[in-house]
């Protein structure tokens, strides 16, 4: 699996890690970052989370789907990322929370395109 | 702060936090003069902190939110109706401008406690709420679809559209597609006797000049916010809504909860404009059900889980 980084964070208290929309964050470890590299199956632009569907080559030739969670689509529209930015095929390197009992999921903290744009979803709460 | 601490600092302000609500909330002073019951925009932090005050006052002079209600539509005598020539245009795509994640915007992080006045009862039921999301253990109703609904619909993020008309004002969340109807026709709420909970409750208005005066009733229990305390059904609520300036609405709000508050909490929430010059904002109808990879149900010990990814399996990882 080409897994670039994990690492341990700081000691922050569980409630500050709150996520926003339907359902609490306590499935994803907010103290690890993972990051990977791999192409978009899918970019599933839905509510009230989307999810990129990303694929990921394994050291032994398999492939891993993971699934990256961020919001929905007015706010990935505020935070300038649309649907057509990451069709599928495209080359990425994406961060997220890690889910803790190890499904190969995540919640999407910060992606960069094979072109070098990078795409943020928390910066769509920002008010402009 | 490591879990240890936290523990350690809810329990001081929780034995805190008792102690003042086993204490009745003292009398306060009348407020002074007819000055306007509307919190206008304060400029520094202490005339900020007096007209919060000043308005918490109001409230507590009051024992209901009705009456309440009814003092500021005495004072605005009785009202005037809109037209469709002074309907003030309250057009555009808004959020809220404070964290989610509290009612009162005064609150100043999310390791500190609500500014609510909670009855010992509603003060236990939050620090144990609190101690098991410390622990890793919460489950939002709303991973059920459930509407948020009123009052917790005034903190929810995401898009809000207001739409004015001279006989309803309708107030939107994009978030399962949560409409409050606010009726300014005249009408009163339904009778004690027809009466039942529903997710936004019953909103009756009346319009003093460019200001929304709303009181709601008929609304279910549920919780200010996640990390905020529980309500009743016997909540109800009081709200003045005005435009502060063009991208801003302020909008005055106290909660009644004699079950729950010890004495009303007001406080003072604000909607911003959003720029939207391309016009790529728009609402849209809200499907919770529409991705199964969204899927959240309770765990066995009452927490969170996704249970039906369809990119992986949970046995095979």
């Amino acid at each position: 699996m080409r897994l670039i980084l994990a690492t341990a964070l700081g000691g922050l208290a569980l409630v500050s890690a709150q996520s926003f929309a339907h359902h609490s964050a306590v499935m994803f470890d907010d103290q690890k970052e993972i990051t990977v590299k791999g192409t978009v199956k899918e970019f599933q632009y839905t509510n009230p989370h989307s999810w990129l569907l990303v694929d990921v080559k394994n050291t032994d030739g398999t492939v891993t789907t993971w699934g990256f969670e961020a919001e929905g689509p007015s706010t990935l529209t505020r935070a300038g990322i649309r649907k057509s930015d990451l069709s599928p095929g495209t080359e990425i390197t994406i961060t997220g929370h890690p889910m803790k009992d190890g499904r190969p999921a995540a919640a999407w903290m910060k992606a960069t395109r094979g072109d070098g744009k990078q795409f943020n979803p928390a910066a769509g709460f920002a008010i402009k | 702060m490591t879990n240890a601490s936290w523990k350690t600092f809810c329990v001081a302000i929780a034995t805190i936090m008792l102690a003042a609500c086993q204490q009745q909330p003292a009398p306060q002073p009348p407020t002074a003069g007819p000055a306007p019951a509307t919190s206008a925009a304060a400029s520094t932090p202490a005339a900020r902190a007096a007209e919060k005050q000043r308005m918490t006052n109001l409230g507590i002079e009051h024992k209901t939110a009705r009456a309440l209600y009814d003092h500021l539509k005495q004072e605005a005598q009785g009202g005037k109706p809109l037209s469709w020539q002074t309907v003030p245009d309250w057009t555009g795509v808004w959020t809220r401008e404070a964290s989610p994640f509290f009612w009162d915007p005064d609150q100043e992080s999310p390791t500190a406690l609500p500014t609510a006045k909670l009855t010992p009862e509603f003060s236990k039921r939050l620090m144990d709420k609190l101690d098991k999301v410390n622990r890793g253990i919460e489950f939002d109703p709303l991973s059920n679809c459930e509407p948020a609904g009123m009052p917790r619909w005034m903190v929810e993020p995401f898009l809000r559209e207001w739409v004015v008309t001279p006989q309803e004002t309708y107030l939107v969340n994009e978030m399962q597609n949560e409409m409050r109807r606010v009726y300014t026709d005249g009408r009163d709420h339904p009778s004690a006797e027809d009466a039942y909970p529903l997710w936004e409750g019953d909103s009756i208005g009346f319009w003093d000049g460019n200001k929304l005066v709303i009181h709601t009733s008929q609304m279910r229990a549920g919780q200010y916010q996640r990390i905020q305390p529980y309500y009743t059904e016997q909540v109800e609520t009081v709200e003045i809504w005005q435009k502060a300036d063009a991208d801003t609405m302020a909008v005055d709000i106290w909660a009644f909860d004699p079950p729950a508050l010890a004495e009303p909490w007001y406080t003072k929430q604000s909607y911003k404009r959003l720029s939207n010059d391309d016009k790529s904002l728009r609402i849209r109808y809200w499907d919770c059900g529409e991705n199964q990879n969204n899927t959240v149900t309770k765990t066995d010990t009452g927490s969170s889980d996704f249970t039906n990814f369809n990119f992986t399996k949970k046995d095979g990882k």
